[in-house]
């Protein structure tokens, strides 16, 4: 999947965000498997080829069953998602004028800047360069996929430090002008909820009775519609060990127009599925197997302390950089390429 | 009672005491050269035969003359008097010396005061010989038991009594009984013989002997009435016992640490985790059944379960739970341990949790419905077993097997006994280890295999002694 770089060359960037272990190389890698299983018509291609290698190396990686390493440097890559064309449309004034002309395929530039988790954050432990160039990433997107991990909120709740540090540059830099006269930043943010599979999130939102079950789906796997993702986030966050989680609700708030934000609570490896039953079964779905005890006794140097158990069934990975490229794409409605 | 005249005296006699009850007499006067010796005999409260002798020289009987006339009164009381009471007495009168001498006299008077009486006259008859020979060979009047401990299931202890010889039975008469020991103190296991007075026990023996604990055969001889001889192989001869009936009665406890009747003791053993661990594990294991095969000789069936942790890996699906071995004896117990140990620990699997709710099961299976009698389970592990469905961090069982429930059914079978060793102390071990050593785990580094075995009912407590044989059930 080596594509001509030059006619796919997108004029926006798409910033992965979130603090270390929020999953961030898990998500990427497993978008590409999400892209394949869903069967739509959105498929995703490298613009370059550490990209491509990326996504090949990180999705067999996922596919395999185990995680892929941790970001430990500043990664670029560059991606193109590519829908399907358009059918042609008649158009008023070319009656006489020869068959209609198929519209282009939609093509989303996404260009991820994923770096460690700590950059957000840590600026202690963080170069003035690399910071430098996140801060520019920021900048030059206009998308952003903020990663929330509950989990870690619940055990740390540093999940405002990792945000709050990052909006005051970028505000710093962008509202600093009168460009932006209603005080907001230019950036749609996609809010991952991640780790969907774990039992806390699932049975979080099991109590607050968000899930739901498409009646489609083989698997009958429970979902979040997008219209409970925002009450799930705020839920989560009332639970935060720090109990500062309301500030990323009041900052989100704060700094993004409300219709440039969505949530999405996703799982970059799903649900277990017994392999003779498939379907979803509600009393055994953890797919996360560790590999060592909590003291990691035994645990080579570079293995992740987990593995998946079953298949990888990625919920919700394709949606926030479907939703951002459509964000862009209306933006721009002249030209299939944004 | 009349006895013919030719029928031989050791046979009349012996006819006349068989025939004796609890009431009646016989009565052997015999007038021999020592002067007149009177033999009574009667029937104890138990039927036991006794004799009580009484003999009176002539001199006494004559009062310095050298003989009496026919008229002499005087002479006639003094006979008399040396015979005693021949009322309602079977009487033989035995005259070894017709002769002349005052024994015709006094002869003469006797036959008058008991005229049915027989007399016999014969030379070289020792009159004490035949009487000792007609009590050891006087039947029993009542069956003679041997006094046992009988140990219930729960352990509770009762005294009881299995017959050695019935009624009827004579001298020489030999059984054997097998028979259960237990540690005694220095004075030994009594081994008391009883009779019966209607329903109430009468102690007619009581021999003791320092008995090594274990099984072992008895045998009794009758060699008479109210004298059995005891021997045990392998043990020193049976002696006198000293210890009153009371005493032993009341050293008896009221239940036995160790229970009687055929123990099961099923061990358990975690073999996944760090190799030193699984190899303590397996230890504390051998240390458990070579001290219970010695303590509980010939009755203690070893069943050898080994688990693992589930692989939660499709592709190297769990094998099936490791039964080693299965009611086996000690020794191939040893032997299939011996193999566990050769294979040591399985670093493989699930790492925070093991198979122990498959182990439940398969034990769970193996036991059945049906009543097995007294069985223990020890399980030997650290890890936590998986829930049947999502509840923690640790994945559920997937075959959905219960540990709480299956503990439970294990709990409440008759005879169970559980116990456990865990590498982590008490206060850390978790909720099912608690269970599953039935409240309190022993710590894996500190356990004194012989002191567990003792609380879980295995073996007898170090100051438990018992004092008397115990049935073999």
């Amino acid at each position: 999947m080596h594509p001509d770089p030059g006619s796919a060359r997108p004029s926006h960037n798409i910033a992965m965000w979130g603090a270390p272990g929020s999953g961030k190389t898990t998500l990427l890698a497993s978008l590409s498997i999400a892209l394949m299983r869903r069967r739509g018509p959105w498929k995703i291609i490298g613009a370059d080829d550490p990209s491509a290698e990326f996504l090949e190396e990180k999705s067999l990686t996922l596919s395999r069953g185990e995680f892929p390493q941790a970001t430990l440097d500043m990664e670029s890559y560059r991606w193109v998602l590519v829908g399907e064309p358009k059918a042609p449309e008649r158009r008023r004034g070319r009656l006489f004028g020869g068959p209609p002309k198929a519209a282009p395929a939609p093509r989303v530039g996404i260009s991820l800047l994923d770096p460690p988790g700590g950059l957000y954050g840590d600026r202690g432990s963080v170069s003035a360069t690399d910071q430098k160039e996140l801060l520019d990433n920021l900048v030059q997107s206009r998308g952003i996929v903020f990663l929330f991990d509950p989990i870690r909120e619940f055990d740390n709740g540093d999940a405002f430090d990792y945000l709050y540090r990052a909006l005051v540059q970028l505000a710093k830099q962008i509202l600093a002008g009168d460009d932006h006269g209603d005080g907001k930043l230019p950036h749609s943010l996609a809010v991952c909820i991640t780790k969907f599979d774990d039992r806390r999130v699932l049975q979080t939102a099991e109590r607050d009775g968000l899930l739901t079950v498409d009646p489609d789906d083989p698997h009958g796997f429970p979902r979040v519609e997008p219209e409970d993702a925002a009450r799930l986030f705020h839920r989560l966050c009332e639970v935060s060990r720090s109990g500062n989680a309301d500030l990323v609700v009041n900052a989100l708030d704060q700094y993004f127009r409300e219709d440039r934000i969505r949530f999405f609570v996703t799982s970059s490896i799903g649900f277990y599925l017994d392999p003779e039953r498939n379907v979803f079964d509600a009393r055994d779905f953890q797919n996360m197997v560790p590999n060592v005890t909590g003291n990691q006794q035994g645990l080579k140097a570079g293995a992740s302390k987990f593995r998946i158990r079953g298949r990888v069934h990625p919920i919700n990975v394709m949606e926030p950089m479907v939703w951002l490229g459509e964000q862009f794409y209306n933006s721009q409605p002249n030209n299939g390429t944004i | 009672m009349t006895v013919p005249r030719e029928v031989p005296l050791p046979t009349a006699l012996a006819d006349a005491t068989e025939k004796l009850d609890g009431t009646g007499r016989v009565v052997v006067v015999e007038l021999g050269a020592g002067g007149i010796t009177t033999y009574r005999l009667d029937r104890d409260d138990v039927g036991f035969l006794r004799c009580r002798g009484r003999n009176v020289p002539w001199p006494v009987l004559l009062g310095g003359r050298t003989s009496w006339d026919s008229g002499d009164a005087e002479g006639e009381r003094a006979v008399l008097r040396a015979a005693g009471d021949l009322s309602g007495a079977v009487v033989f009168f035995v005259c070894p010396l017709p002769d002349g001498s005052p024994t015709d006299t006094a002869i003469a008077w006797l036959r008058k005061a008991r005229p049915e009486a027989r007399i016999y006259t014969a030379d070289a008859v020792v009159v004490a010989d035949l009487i000792r020979a007609a009590m050891a060979n006087d039947p029993l009047r009542w069956p003679y038991d041997l006094v046992l401990l009988r140990a219930h299931p729960d352990g509770r202890l009762e005294l009881t009594a299995e017959q050695l010889f019935p009624f009827g039975a004579r001298r020489g008469k030999l059984v054997r009984r097998e028979l259960r020991c237990e540690p005694s103190d220095a004075k030994g296991v009594a081994f008391a013989v009883v009779s019966w007075q209607d329903r109430d026990p009468v102690l007619v023996s009581i021999q003791a002997a320092r008995v090594p604990a274990g099984r072992h055969e008895l045998t009794a001889e009758l060699r008479r009435p109210g004298l059995v001889r005891m021997s045990i192989r392998g043990v020193p001869e049976l002696t006198e016992d000293e210890r009153d009936w009371a005493e032993l009665v009341s050293a008896v406890p009221l239940r036995l640490a160790s229970p009687s009747g055929p123990m099961h003791l099923i061990c358990a053993v975690e073999t996944c985790g760090a190799p030193a661990k699984v190899e303590e594990r397996l230890g504390r294991i051998r240390q458990m059944i070579t001290t219970l095969s010695s303590e509980l000789p010939d009755r203690l069936d070893v069943s050898l379960v080994a688990y693992g942790a589930h692989s939660y890996d499709a592709r190297d699906p769990d094998p099936p739970i490791d039964v080693a071995a299965w009611t086996a004896s000690p020794v191939r117990a040893l032997e299939s341990l011996r193999r566990l140990e050769d294979a040591g620990a399985d670093a493989r699997g699930y790492p925070d949790a093991a198979r122990l709710e498959d182990m439940l099961a398969e034990v769970d299976r193996r036991l059945g419905s049906a009543a097995t009698g007294r069985t223990a389970l020890l399980t030997v592990g650290e890890r936590p077993p998986h829930p049947p469905r999502v509840e923690s961090e640790i994945l559920p069982c997937p075959a959905r097997h219960d540990w709480s429930q299956l503990l439970r059914r294990l709990e409440n079978r008759p005879g169970m006994t559980l116990g456990a060793i865990c590498d982590r102390p008490g206060e850390r071990a978790g909720r099912a280890w608690s269970r599953l050593g039935g409240g309190a785990p022993a710590h894996l580094e500190a356990v004194d295999v012989r002191t567990l075995a003792a609380r879980m009912g295995l073996r007898r407590p170090p100051d438990q002694l018992i004092p008397f044989p115990l049935t073999v059930d």
